[in-house]
């Protein structure tokens, strides 16, 4: 029975996910003063992916990259609580804590790498090695913000921290440590790769990036991985930031707010050089993370 | 028996009548001599072994039949048996080492040695100082006969000096002499003892002057120019007789008439020591020729001798042994050394690599260049072991400390020429070794062989037991002619043998968890890892005995109860890991500062268990948590000999190069079960000193930190490298590194992290170094970008990457994800939370190198050499999936080890541990199940992977050159591969934590002893004249010393 609420939420974050991609892109557009994509053309996009019938391979890793990627999302999904106090859509959050959900993470990052690497494209190589550089540092202000939280709360699982928040948007972690939460969400720019950190696939310079060799049905995974990813991440500050959910509606609010952020920032500010985003995440962030140690 | 008497009648003789057969057939007198000389040496031994056997009563013989003081008086005692079975021994093998020297000089040459060897023969057994002066003066003039009959230019000259200096010394003990008679009416030395002639009017000079002329025939630094220059200048036959036979007759000499300046001799005689040991020894590193670092190094063993000499009331009961077991040590190895230099016949070290290809030879210096290190399981270990633990025990830190730092420079030179003899030769020169020459040098390591059982078994510190491996190594070794297969099943079985007896019989019975873990990364590791010995073709000689005993000191680590069981285990582990490095063609120079660091290392931890034993008398290892007021002390400096191992920031520098260099087989042995050596250690050490003892609390914080910037530097260091194996040795030191802080933290979690992760990264290290050796094998290059595309033609070793580094990177579902999962409950739990951010921040570093690793050899284009590339040899796979299958089996089910350990660990750290319900593991912070992961990850991934497999059922798999996809150009398919310096913008942003500080902090420190060495040796002119002043100066300052004019 477990399964299949599992799965009518994996369903809700697919659908949710593509729509709020599509009004996103929308809303870049008008900032750039373009007309831009309609609400649906991540359906589009995805439907035409998934149809494509010529298929090219290079090889067994290249098969399975996309694969490791898309269980890398699910699986974030499937060890996050969704709705609090709703057993029903805890999803398997039974079986590991805040640091099983970012290890899984780089199960994903890692066999994208391992794919897009057999695929052999140059372009993808360089994307990757700048992807996992700047991966280093961003992880280190969200690492500190996770410890401070931890030692706040005194606890790493998810439903405990989300249940302490509870009761009004003052007993938030966003109130009680707000450097922590300062850190993390500086971080969540990097983790986001929108601008100014989009250099990993920045098409001016390096087109596409990783998935630059893959098309179809390999293509289509990706793009259902970027869509399930990006609403799971934007949850998981939501649980350890701002006071969780305890209905959809609510998730879907703060998930969007959440996400517009650093869609926002990307669209405001221009790019970084990859040197110079693996440092900044170094200095204001790690500052504040630190603080956020020594402040709890 | 036959009376010491006939010794001199018999030499006297001999030498006389050799001047009969001046024209006859020089066989005949080179014969004639040769029995005489052993009739002599049988004489002294006849009554050695009566001392030894039955309770021989010391003698006296008066000569013409009146009383001392008014005739010549001999006497042989037990002492004077060792002595002169010593110096004839050594004659015996001198003359026939010099066989055809000898025979081509003619009779005068042989007449002017059995002269030499009579004089020394006296000089030890008179008690009449008249007569010791002239029988001293015999020799004297005698070698200097043999040095300057040899009719080279730079021979004579040297004579010539000796000549003088020996003058001068001469001239300084007569006036002694004649002032001693005029003061005490006696020339007996008995009576001069008797009659304390220091309280004497006038006495004291007399005792000052016959003294002085003593320690100057004993060749103190820095007044020793002569004596150098003879040891450089002589054949070297000679100089072993100068080193063997004259410096310990000048030892005896001193032993014998030290009483008579009594008690307040013992200190100026052991700062004359230290002079000479240190000097000489820190001299000697400069050197670069073969046979005047002999001499420094024989100058050098004569002043720790004389140290010891004038420590000999500390030493109390133990003096013999300690002043035996060095003595006969140094004398035995360093003539067996001069006789290699004279076989190899080249005057600098960097051309001893002639004897590249002569393993006997190899194996013969090296036998002798660790008996002068005191290395286990030579003589000179177990005296060394005395010395530093009686001095240890009446607090005398001082002397230890000069006694080991002086042995410390010591070992630099001779380890570095030990390193230069194995040097590839590209010189073609055939090397000739004549029977007569290196039979001496054979018997003599025969002796050195010996002497060890016999010193092992005299010292009472070892049980016949710890023979067992030398003995099967001895075996390996005298089966060393067999083909390399046979050899390898036999280490398999040994060890096999071994880790049934300990593990099974011993610790599984008694449920010592801690023993049985390391046991099984010891041994049951070292089975697997010599699977790959098997793909070596012919002999590789000399290899078996050094894996045997590196197995076996591990395995002695784990079974020491002692402190010197567990040091001689530790040093004979480090001496044939040493050894076993050194091996691999171009690892001369790492091999190098790997023993370096590893000495210095282990004589801070001597120096720790002295200090132990000095508080709490007791040598058990368990005594340690019994250090209360030097617990600090002890603590760090038994600290630095395993942080050494296992290389931690600071002490790293030998590691990379070192892991690489080595033979691709002993790389895994090395890199995965050796380093755990230093784990267990501090496991050891922290378990008695951090948790029983109060004292030192301070020190795992420190340590905590060390490693966390260990695992930092590690892994920032790893990702730029282009080498492969070095890739892997720098992400080692990052681990250790967060081995170390898993231990500092003092508690159940942090342990229980520590712990775990050794098996762990034992599996998955082994896993990646035998991967890549694997690969290796086949690609016959190191550096990674020169690989690429071997999924194809490698995908076994390709699954064994992918599950070392995804072990390694800490993903779940594997079982590396324990490991970081505990990490962070146990660093929240235990507040280290600035260090435990940065190993964090080093563990997400590390998934930069796991994937340059992976993708570098793996994907990308394939390169045109390597288009018909097979799959790895099976010997290399069968390990790698026995350790894939260990790995799976802790991922799916880690509780099998997690529970054990926590059980084990709940006995010593009460506090919050892991809590089991079912499968979930938790602590008060969170929880992680592994096994129902494991079942949604495996669900979820085969869902996704058939959906795919559905919608994809007429994919087309296009090989390389589909130049459509992948932006390649047929022509040159590297130029795709981003490969080389793949980290650039990395480098950019942080490289500066990569800057090669602490090597070339090192390196400047190794050069200033250079430089400073080089402005000392400036000193030694050459010249006669300036020799004699350094004698009569040093006459002076030790006057002044003594009486306190300075």
């Amino acid at each position: 029975m477990k399964i299949v609420y599992v799965l009518l939420g994996l369903f809700i974050i697919i659908n949710y996910g593509l729509l709020q991609a599509g009004v996103l892109r929308r809303i870049t557009a008008r900032v750039g003063k373009r007309i831009g994509v309609p609400f649906y053309q991540p359906y589009i996009d995805l439907i035409k992916n998934y149809a494509i019938r010529s298929q090219f391979s290079h090889g067994v890793m290249f098969y399975l990259g996309p694969v490791f990627r898309l269980s890398g999302g699910v699986g974030i999904f499937l060890f996050m609580p969704l709705i609090f106090g709703n057993e029903i859509f805890s999803n398997y959050s039974m079986a590991g804590d805040l640091i099983l959900i970012m290890y899984f993470m780089f199960i994903g990052m890692l066999g994208m790498a391992l794919g897009a690497g057999e695929g052999g494209h140059p372009y993808s190589i360089i994307g990757i090695t700048r992807g996992l550089s700047q991966f280093t540092t961003v992880e280190v202000p969200f690492t500190l913000a996770v410890i401070s939280i931890a030692i706040q709360y005194q606890t790493l699982s998810i439903t405990e921290i989300v249940a302490a928040q509870q009761g009004g948007i003052m007993h938030w972690t966003l109130m009680t440590n707000p450097l922590a939460t300062g850190a993390a969400m500086l971080s969540f720019l990097g983790m986001m790769m929108y601008a100014p950190f989009n250099v990993v696939n920045a098409p001016q310079e390096n087109p596409l990036g990783p998935p630059t060799e893959f098309h179809g049905t390999f293509l289509g995974m990706l793009q259902t991985n970027r869509v399930i990813l990006g609403v799971m991440e934007a949850i998981l500050f939501m649980n350890l930031f701002f006071g969780g959910a305890t209905n959809w509606g609510i998730l879907f609010i703060k998930a969007f707010l959440i996400y517009f952020y650093p869609v926002f920032v990307g669209a405001v500010f221009p790019r970084y050089r990859i040197d110079q985003s693996i440092r900044w995440f170094l200095y204001l962030p790690t500052a504040l993370g630190i603080l956020a140690i020594i402040f709890i | 028996m036959v009376g010491p008497i006939y010794i001199i009648a018999i030499s006297l003789g001999t030498a006389f009548s050799l001047g009969f057969f001046k024209k006859a057939n020089r066989n005949i007198s080179f014969g004639l001599m040769f029995f005489a000389m052993a009739f002599v040496t049988f004489i002294s031994g006849q009554w050695l072994y009566a001392f030894l056997s039955h309770q021989q009563e010391t003698i006296q013989i008066f000569t013409a039949g009146f009383k001392p003081p008014f005739s010549i008086s001999l006497q042989m005692g037990f002492h004077e048996a060792v002595f002169l079975t010593m110096i004839n021994v050594l004659g015996l093998l001198s003359a026939i080492y010099l066989f055809d020297h000898l025979k081509e000089k003619g009779a005068n040459m042989m007449m002017v040695f059995m002269l030499l060897f009579m004089g020394l023969n006296v000089v030890v057994m008179t008690r009449d100082i008249f007569n010791l002066f002239v029988f001293l003066e015999i020799s004297s003039i005698t070698l200097v006969g043999l040095i300057i009959l040899e009719k080279k230019q730079d021979a004579i000259s040297s004579g010539f000096k000796y000549l003088i200096a020996s003058g001068i010394i001469s001239q300084i003990l007569l006036i002694g002499i004649i002032a001693a008679y005029y003061y005490g009416g006696s020339l007996f030395i008995n009576d001069m003892v008797d009659s304390n002639l220091l309280f004497v009017k006038g006495g004291s000079v007399a005792v000052f002057l016959i003294l002085i002329a003593v320690v100057l025939e004993l060749k103190p630094f820095p007044a020793n120019g002569w004596a150098l220059d003879v040891y450089q200048s002589a054949t070297p036959g000679i100089g072993a007789i100068v080193s063997g036979a004259v410096a310990t007759t000048s030892l005896f000499i001193l032993y014998k008439l030290l009483p008579i300046g009594g008690d307040a001799w013992l200190l100026p005689i052991g700062i004359t020591g230290v002079i000479s040991f240190l000097g000489s020894n820190f001299l000697g590193i400069n050197q670069k020729n073969a046979n005047r670092i002999l001499g420094y190094s024989s100058i050098g063993q004569v002043g720790l001798l004389m140290i010891i000499m004038s420590l000999s009331k500390d030493l109390g009961d133990k003096f013999e042994f300690v002043f035996f077991s060095i003595l006969i040590s140094h004398y035995l190895a360093k003539a067996g050394l001069f006789w290699i230099s004279g076989i190899i016949n080249k005057d600098e070290i960097g051309q001893w690599n002639i004897i590249k290809n002569k393993p006997g030879l190899i194996v013969l210096t090296g036998v002798f260049m660790l008996t002068l290190l005191g290395l286990p399981p030579f003589p000179s270990f177990y005296g060394k072991w005395e010395l530093i633990m009686n001095l240890a025990h009446s607090g005398n830190f001082t002397w230890i400390a000069i006694i080991l730092l002086g042995s410390f420079f010591e070992a630099i030179y001779l380890l570095r020429w030990f390193g230069k003899t194995l040097m590839n030769n590209e010189n073609s020169e055939e090397l000739i070794v004549k029977f007569h020459k290196i039979f001496p040098a054979v018997i003599s390591s025969f002796l050195i062989l010996m002497f060890s059982f016999l010193t092992a078994r005299w010292s009472g510190l070892m049980s016949v037991k710890y023979f067992i491996p030398f003995a099967i190594a001895l075996l390996l070794f005298a089966l060393d002619f067999l083909p390399v297969f046979i050899k390898n099943i036999m280490a398999i079985a040994t060890v096999s043998w071994y880790s049934y007896v300990l593990i099974y019989q011993t610790y599984i019975p008694e449920n010592d968890i801690l023993r049985i873990i390391f046991g099984f990364i010891f041994l049951i590791g070292a089975i697997l890892l010599l699977f790959p010995g098997f793909t070596f073709k012919g002999k590789r000689r000399g290899f078996y005995p050094l894996v045997i005993l590196m197995f076996s000191g591990l395995a002695g680590l784990i079974e020491a109860r002692t402190t010197f069981q567990f040091f001689f285990a530790w040093e004979m582990m480090t001496l044939a890991s040493y050894l076993l490095i050194i091996r691999g063609k171009n690892a001369k120079k790492t091999s190098f500062s790997y023993i370096l660091f590893s000495m210095a290392g282990a004589f801070m931890m001597f120096i720790g268990f002295g200090l132990a034993y000095f508080e709490t008398g007791s040598i058990s290892l368990n005594a340690l948590a019994d250090v209360l007021i030097y617990a600090n002390w002890v603590y760090i400096l038994v600290a630095v000999g395993f942080l050494v191992k296992i290389a931690s920031l600071g002490v790293h520098i030998w590691l990379p190069d070192s892991y690489t260099e080595a033979d691709d087989d002993v790389t895994p042995m090395i890199s995965s079960i050796l380093v755990k050596s230093g784990v267990f250690g501090l496991i050891i050490l922290m378990l008695s000193m951090s948790l029983k003892n109060a004292a030192s609390s301070n020190i795992p914080y420190i340590l905590g930190w060390i490693g966390a910037l260990s695992a930092l530097i590690g892994n920032m260091l790893a990702i730029y490298q282009e080498d492969v194996k070095k890739l892997v040795a720098y992400s080692s030191i990052g681990i250790m590194g967060y081995i170390l802080f898993g231990l500092s933290m003092m508690s159940h979690l942090g342990w229980l992290t520590a712990i775990s992760y050794s098996i762990v990264h034992f599996l998955y290290k082994a896993l990646l170094f035998l991967a890549v050796a694997g690969i290796i094998y086949r690609t016959k290059t190191r550096n990674i970008y020169e690989m690429g595309g071997l999924i194809k033609r490698m995908p076994l070793s390709f699954i064994s990457v992918l599950i070392g580094i995804i072990t390694l990177a800490g993903m779940p579902p594997l079982v590396g994800f324990a490991g970081k999962w505990m990490f962070y409950n146990a660093v929240i739990l235990k507040g280290w939370y600035f260090q435990g951010a940065i190993v964090f921040f080093s563990g997400i570093v590390a998934f930069l190198y796991c994937f340059k690793l992976i993708h570098n050899i793996f994907l990308g284009p394939i390169k045109d050499n390597h288009r018909k590339l097979k799959e790895t040899s099976v010997w290399w796979l069968i390990p790698q999936f026995v350790l894939i299958i260990g790995i799976m089996i802790i991922s799916v089910y880690p509780k099998i080890i997690l529970e054990p350990i926590g059980l084990y660990l709940s006995m010593y750290f009460p506090g919050e541990g892991l809590v089991w319900a079912g499968t979930t593991a938790s602590t008060s912070l969170g929880y992680w199940d592994a096994t129902q992961i494991m079942m949604v990850f495996a669900g979820m991934f085969g869902v996704i992977f058939i959906i795919l497999f559905l919608m994809s059922r007429k994919v087309q798999v296009v090989e390389q050159f589909n130049i459509v996809f992948q932006a390649e150009r047929p022509e040159r398919p590297e130029t795709t591969h981003y490969a080389h310096n793949m980290y650039a913008p990395y480098n950019k942003a942080l490289g500066f934590l990569a800057a090669p500080f602490i090597t070339n902090s090192w390196e400047f420190i190794y050069e200033s002893f250079h430089a400073i060495g080089d402005q000392i040796r400036k000193f030694y002119t050459g010249n006669g004249q300036t020799y004699a002043l350094h004698i009569v100066m040093y006459v002076v300052a030790f006057y002044l010393f003594i009486n306190g004019g300075f």
